[in-house]
This record gives C-alpha cells, structure tokens and sequence, in this order.
C-alpha cells in the first residue's frame, strides 16, 4: 500500500508539474510566433484548445494531492467543537460522504465520456474526440475518492490539526 | 401544458433570432392548445453551444438553435457553410438553396448525430471590420483578423494572404482596441452589438460568409410528441422564414448605419468584385472542407454546387 | 418553498460541521437535481462541472497563480517591494495604500478579482502585516481591493453587460475606471483610519543612497509589470497570454538572471501554484453547476416577479436591483448572474428613466461585491488558499469593507453623475 501510494503521488506531482510548465510553454510560443512568425501563426490554431484541456486536466487531478494535504478549503472552525459536544464522528461522516460523493461524480463523468465518445463529437482545432475532457473529472474524482477513503480508513492524515488521540499516540 | 421544451441559444434576448423563436413559441402553443410551450433560455444562459447541443444528444436541452459554424465537431459535413459566398447575393435565390434538395441534405445529415434537424434558418452575412483599410483584395495582405476555430475560416483568410488568428470571443473587444489583430468577421448586427465599430476604423460590407442557423431538437423528446404536434411546429419554424429575412435585413440596416455614424469608413463591396474574391477565396476554402468531411462532404458539395448553378443562371 | 429552504439549511449544516466546500456547494446541488429534475440524465452534473472551467477566459488564473508563485520564491517579488518601500515606507500606512495602487494597477491588465488576490496574495501581506496592520484588516484589505480589477478596463464584466445591453463598451470601460477610483479611494480612507488606530508606524525615511540601490536592486524585477503593461497596451498579446508570458519571464529571471532558483526550486513553485489552481477551479465547477440548476429552476425570474409587485419609481427600483443583485451575488458567479438578471432588469431601468452606463455601473459593483460575500464568495476562499488562513478569519476581517463597499454602491446608485461624467467629458 505504502509503495502504490508513494508511486501514485510521484506520478500525479510529474503530470501536474508537467502540465503547468507545458501550459506556459504553449502560451509564451504562440505569442512569438504571432509577433514574429508571420503566417506561421495560423498553424498554432490548435494551442488555446490544448491549454484548456490541460487546464482541465491540471484542475481535476490535483484534488485528491490537495486534499491529503489539507489544501481543499473548508470551514473547519467549529467540526471538532461540534463533534466533541454532539459526539459524533464528525470527520468521519465526512470522509464517508466525501467519498461516496466523489465516486458518484466520477462514474457520472465517465458516462459522460463514454456518451461522447459514442456520438464522435470532435474537437475544432485539435481534432481529437471531445470525450477526453470528461476524462479528466472522472479520474480526478476517483483520485479524491481514493483519498477519501484512505483518510477514512486512518493510511493519510488530512486534517489540519490532529484528533485528541493522535496526539496522544 | 403536455410538452415544454426548453430552447437554448446563444444571442441575446433582443436578437432577431430570440425574437423569433419567441413568435415560434406563440404560434406552436396556439394551435397546440397549450399543449406545447417553448421556455427560453437565450445568451447562452444554459452554456456554451458546444455544450448545448451535447445537452440536446444527451437530453437535459429539448432544442437549441444553432449556428452551424459552432457545430463542425458535431458534424463536419455541416461546416459546409464556412465556406465563402456559399450563397448568391440575392436573398430569394439564397433561400431557393436552402429550402431545396441541398438544404434538405444539409439538415438530413444532422439525424445520424443524435439530434433531430427541425430546419434550417438563415440568420444574416458576414462583414470584414479591420483597422487597416482594405480598398482592394491586395489591401488584405498581411493582415491579422481573428476567425472562430476553423481550418476552412483559416484558409479562407490564407486565401488573401492574410493570417486567421483564432482568439477567444470575449476577448476580441479588447484585442481589437489594442490591436492585438487587426480586424474581425461577423454579421452587421453582431459587430453592432459587440461595439465593435468603436475600436475599428473600417467596415467592408462583403456579405462574404453565411450564417446559417440549424434548429436541432433531442429526439426522444421528438418522437414522444405526437404526430401533428411534429408537424405544427416544424411548421412554425419555416413560415416565419420570410418575416426572419425581413427583420435581420432591417437589423443590419440599423447597424450599418449607427456604425457609419460612428465615424468608421464603410465601403460596399461591388459586384465585379464580390466575383474576384469568390473566385480567390472559394476553392481554397472548399479544399479544407473536403479534408475534414470526406466523401460524405463531396457528396454535399455536389449537391450545393448543382444549386448554386441552377439558382445564380 | 419549504424545500428550498431545508436545501439552503443543509448547505449551512455541512459548512459549519467543516465539510469541504466542494461537498458543502455539491452535496445541495445534487438534491436539488434529485428532487425537482430527476428526469435529467445525471450525467449533466459531470458535463457542467467541467464545462464551467473549460473557458479561455479562466485561464488568467492559473497563470498568475504560477507568475506569484515564482516572484514570492525567487528575488522579484523581494525586490518590488524593496523598492516600492523605498518610496512610501515612510508614510504611516505607506504600505496599505501601495496594496490598493498594485491592485488597481494589476486590475488595469487583468478582469479578474481571484487572479489579483493569488498574484499579490502573498506578496503584499507580509509586507502589511510587518507595518503594523491587523491580520483581519490586511486579509479584507487584499481580497477588496482585488475587486477593482473587474471595473478597471479592460473588464470583461461590462463587456458582458455592454453586449447584454447593448451599451457603448467604449463608455462603460471610462466610467468604469471613474468609479473603479472611487472604490480605490474609499478603501484608503479605511486606511488611513486603521492607521491611526494602530499606530502603523512608518519606516525611518530612506536616504538618497539606499533609494538609487532600491531602484538598481529592482532592474531586471521592474521588467514584470512593464513587460504584462507594455504588452498589453502595445496590442501585442492579449491579458490572458501575458499572464503566461510574465509567468515565462518569471521563470527566465529567477533562474537564469538571479540564478537563486534552482530546478528542484522550479519543480516546488510548479507543483504548489499547480495544486493553488485545483483547488480554485474546483469550486467554480461546482459553482457553476450550482447556477446551472438556479437557472434552470428561473429562481430569478420568480425574485423579480415578486419584487414587481412593489410598485415605485426609480429610487425604489435600484434598491431593489440592488437587494436582487447583493442575493444572488451571495451565490451565483459573476458572469451568470449577469446573463440571468441583465436582461430582465435592463428594460425596466430605461423605462424609468437610468442612464444605461449609470445602470451598468450599479450591476458592475454588485457583481463585484458578489466575489466577496460569503457564503459563495470566490476570493474569500483564494485568499484562504493562499495565505494559509481560516475562511472565518478572512470573512471576519472583510465585514467593514463590505460596509464601505455598500456605501459607495448607494452612492454610485443615487449619483448618476459619477457614472455618467467621465464618458461624458471624455468620448
Ligand atoms: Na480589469
Ligand atoms: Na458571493
């Protein structure tokens, strides 16, 4: 478990790293290019189109990094006040919703995809089946499904400040 | 009411186009009894065309009404009417296309991409704005003008030596005022609503690009209706055809002349010319759009050029 | 009616009991889809979500996002605010008038409020903190003066509104600078009070000496603003592509000029600016998919019915437009309570008589103060993001600039004049 989860981080830190810089790269050449390339621009049509799928990408799988990290935002000013007086397992309703919400979302993305891609719809520039944009939530929810679960089931530790009994340990 | 459809499209509420699937709604609901009632959700209310017409394939939208050159990704047979001065000068000749074998065909071929084509509604021409004079077609050389995303809209500005940038609509206003490009195509009214006479010195009145709008309904919803339902509306949507022509026409008037008044220098396109730029500008084009719409577009394309014949004698 | 209200009472429950906020914006969406369109197939919840960020006009975002990231870990960051110390150090405050300046300058290139709070975020609050502001004062001080960013042209705010009303963008654009200023200018007055109650202290005055090595020291850093400034008014790229040139120039400073950041230093800014952006653009999906369903059920449509049988002239109207707007704003994205109000309320307004620049001015700080108003408030939560606090925290310190924001927005409202002047003198 310990070995996919550190494979698993290194592989989305590389992709989210890559995309970012990828993103710059595309933007800054095109911009030369309109400058000083003459026509040349025209052949670029296809680079707003690729960024925005790559925002799209960069945007869904970075949830569930943010949150083990502790980065998706939330209110939590009041959850361990609430939990200790109502005694109720706050944080984990919350993974457990957390979780079954995310898979649900991805499942609907993928449907999404799999409808797309049976109608052929394709991309203006790019000319690539649009399907793939749904691609991206539906593995990004998964991913924050995963994470869901994994804090649920005690393997990260997300919450910013730590339960009574984990300092405790 | 049985039915209500909800319509989704792009322009806004005061459009001619809104104006007129709002008579269309009135008419269906009358002679339905109340049974059919259209729910408007114009400006692009309920999202980007793309997604509006995934929403009809999909079924959350009952219909959109769209403009075709949105929907190349749909159904690349149809970005036929990318291609430069498809349709002659003359409105009536125009519609003669439109309402025969061709445009049969054209809507036909929408019905194989999970959306039923009610029919096909003309919905003005397209116009050059730049703020580089363009006196003649040399004029274009060089020139920068943004164009939707479109390998045929690319050639055809390639044709006159001018580079097609393709940037995001909601930035053009401010790229146009910085002279990020030069100039623009679109209809009269559009350039009129946008402002786009504000930050441009001059309009060439070329009528040189079609844009046609296709009324696509999803057709589980289609078929549920029963059979004169179908009919009253398809109906609907072709007789006030006419009273559409009159009305853009009275639009672009409008804005023509409130973009002259402006100060920007408008020029009209002359018949001898309008020939010399279809002659420079359709080949091209029709090359690109045989490239991506195969032999389904060839077969269209002989349909259109047969058309075009018959009704320009 | 009733069920409205459990769906809005079980928004409040899970933002309270400390659910994520994409839980707590998309539980209640997914019951409303459930309870009033079930027979929508569910795959449009999946289908607007990511239609929602699939925009060219989003992208801004993560661009600056990045370009902030690298100037706070490299020099050019330090050494902007060097210099700009510099010059106003001395002045008691100096620093909280240099965050509405630098907003308003920023707003001048960018349309968008969260892409200022994540470029100046974490640049300038340090630097505020250290005078003397609170940390409540300096968090409201940021987010709002981001907001000056959406009326300073070019905006595409009121290029919506332009086209919605088929107002002159050319007049919209110079009121908008006009009362983009007044904003400005009722933020420093809170300045200059919140000086004065905590006794920011100002920094000894510099001598010519260390003003000439400021200046020196910021060579190669001045070039990020010229540069997104300069190429954007010189027609060379549009704002969107400058937020990704400054973002390539960043990276040619830092690591080759100043040679401070390393690859591994690249790799750290990436990844932090790469997961900055995620977690922004997950709550506009799911904002997005939240307005989708609020328009789908013509919520507002309902509202303003209600509001019409009120019967009175043009003062009572803008109050009402205005309740309208300040309740949606709480909710909806700025671009789509535009699409949904505009054009109901645009008629009505010339009908009584407002002057369509005067009435695009009140929608444009309505709009405006909807990205931060809570619950639904966009910046509130980039600045929480970014700068590592509380969502409550920020809200607390962002009240009195609400008020201040209110009070200009009656005197936008009750003044034509300062809508209607500027385009007058000048077009
Ligand atoms: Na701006
Ligand atoms: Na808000």
């Amino acid at each position: 478990m310990k070995m996919f989860l550190t494979a698993l981080r290194l592989a989305e830190r590389t992709v989210l790293v890559a995309i970012l810089l990828g993103m710059v790269a595309l933007f800054a050449l095109n911009v030369l290019v309109r400058q000083w390339g003459g026509p040349m621009a025209a052949e670029l049509a296809w680079i707003d189109e690729t960024v925005r799928l790559m925002n799209l990408f960069l945007v869904f799988l970075s949830a569930g990094l943010a949150l083990e990290r502790g980065r998706q935002v939330a209110v939590d000013t009041w959850r361990d006040r609430i939990a200790a007086r109502t005694g109720l397992p706050l944080r984990r309703i919350i993974d457990i919703v957390g979780c079954l919400f995310s898979l649900y979302i991805a499942w609907m993305a993928l449907t999404m995809a799999r409808f797309v891609f049976s109608t052929g719809q394709r991309s203006p520039t790019l000319d690539v089946p649009i399907g793939y944009i749904y691609l991206a939530p539906a593995l990004g929810f998964a991913l924050l499904a995963l994470r869901y679960a994994l804090s649920l089931a005690g393997v990260v530790h997300r919450f910013n400040t730590p339960e009574p009994e984990e300092i405790a340990q | 009411q049985e039915f209500t459809a909800k319509i989704g499209n792009l322009e806004a509420p005061q459009a001619v186009i809104n104006q007129m699937i709002e008579k269309v709604g009135d008419l269906v609901s009358e002679r339905t009894d109340g049974a059919v009632e259209f729910q408007l959700f114009p400006s692009g209310q309920l999202g980007p065309q793309r997604e509006m017409t995934e929403a009809v394939q999909l079924g959350t939208l009952e219909a959109t009404v769209a403009p075709i050159a949105f929907l190349g990704g749909f159904n690349p047979e149809a970005s036929i009417v990318d291609i430069p001065f498809l349709y002659p000068a003359d409105e009536t000749a125009a519609q003669e296309i439109r309402a025969g074998e061709f445009g049969t065909a054209l809507c036909e071929s929408f019905e194989s991409r999970g959306t039923h084509c009610v029919g096909l509604w003309p919905n003005g021409r397209k116009q050059f704005t730049s703020n580089t004079s363009m006196e003649d077609m040399d004029a274009f050389q060089n020139q920068t003008f943004r164009v939707m995303e479109s390998s045929i809209l690319q050639a055809q500005m390639e044709a006159l030596g001018a580079t097609a940038v393709p940037l995001p609509f909601g930035e053009l206003y401010t790229a146009l005022q910085t002279g990020v490009v030069e100039g623009q195509e679109n209809p009269l009214d559009t350039i009129f609503n946008m402002k786009f006479h504000e930050v441009q010195d001059y309009l060439l009145v070329s009528n040189h690009g079609v844009i046609e709008n296709v009324i696509l309904f999803n057709p589980m919803f289609w078929d549920s209706l029963p059979e004169e339902y179908r009919a009253t509306i398809t109906e609907a949507f072709a007789e006030v055809i006419p009273e559409l022509i009159e009305k853009k026409a009275e639009a672009g008037e409008e804005a023509l002349q409130v973009i002259r008044d402006s100060g920007t220098e408008v020029r009209e396109l002359s018949e001898e010319e309008t020939a010399a730029f279809r002659a420079a500008m359709y080949a091209p084009a029709r090359e690109a759009y045989l490239d991506r719409a195969g032999t389904a577009g060839q077969t269209l394309i002989d349909l259109y050029e047969e058309a075009y014949a018959t009704a320009t004698q | 009616m009733i069920l409205i209200a459990a769906i809005c009472a079980l928004a409040v429950l899970l933002l309270v009991t400390g659910f994520e906020m994409l839980l707590v914006l998309g539980l209640p969406t997914l019951v409303v889809k459930e309870g009033f369109f079930a027979a929508l197939p569910d795959a449009v919840l999946a289908q607007k979500m990511t239609g929602g960020i699939n925009q060219s006009l989003l992208l801004a975002i993560p661009f600056f996002l990045f370009a902030a990231e690298l100037m706070g870990e490299g020099q050019i960051a330090r050494r902007l605010t060097t210099l700009v110390r510099a010059f106003v150090g001395h002045l008691p405050g100096g620093m909280g008038y240099t965050t509405i300046g630098a907003a308003m300058g920023f707003g001048s290139v960018s349309g968008s409020a969260p892409a200022t709070v994540a470029a100046m975020g974490h640049i300038i609050y340090p630097e505020l903190r250290r005078t003397g502001f609170p940390e409540k004062f300096s968090l409201g001080l940021i987010v709002s003066s981001a907001e000056t960013a959406l009326l300073i042209p070019p905006s595409i705010a009121l290029i919506i509104y332009g086209w919605l009303s088929g107002t002159s963008i050319a007049s919209l654009f110079v009121a908008g600078l006009g009362v983009g200023v007044v904003l400005g200018l009722a933020f420093a007055v809170m300045v200059a009070l919140q000086a004065r109650r905590s006794g920011v202290r100002g920094d000894p005055r510099p001598s010519r000496f260390e003003l000439w090595a400021a200046i020196r020291g910021a060579g190669w850093a001045m070039g990020m603003p010229l540069i997104i400034l300069g190429g954007i008014y010189g027609g060379i790229f549009t704002p969107t592509e400058a937020a990704a040139v400054s973002c390539a120039y960043a990276i040619f400073v830092e690591c080759v000029v100043y040679r401070k950041l390393g690859f591994g230093g690249l790799v750290r800014v990436t990844e932090r600016a790469a997961i900055a952006t995620g977690v922004i653009f997950i709550l506009l999906a799911m904002g997005s998919l939240l307005s989708y369903f609020i328009t789908l059920a013509q919520i507002p449509g309902a509202i303003i019915a209600g509001f019409e049988a009120i019967e009175g002239g043009p003062i009572t109207f803008l109050i009402v437009v205005n309740v309208i707007f300040i309740i949606a704003g709480m909710f909806v994205d700025p671009n789509s309570i535009q699409l949904i109000l505009v054009p109901p309320l645009f008629p009505v307004a010339t009908a009584l008589g407002i002057d369509p620049v005067h009435f695009g001015m009140i929608v444009a700080v309505n709009v405006t103060l909807g990205m931060v108003t809570p619950p639904f408030g966009l910046d509130l939560f980039v600045a929480s993001s970014q700068l590592n606090r509380p969502v409550t925290t920020i809200i607390q310190g962002i009240w009195p600039f609400i008020l201040a924001n209110l009070v200009v927005l009656l005197l936008i409202t009750y003044v034509p004049g300062l809508s209607t002047l500027l385009p007058r003198l000048i077009l």
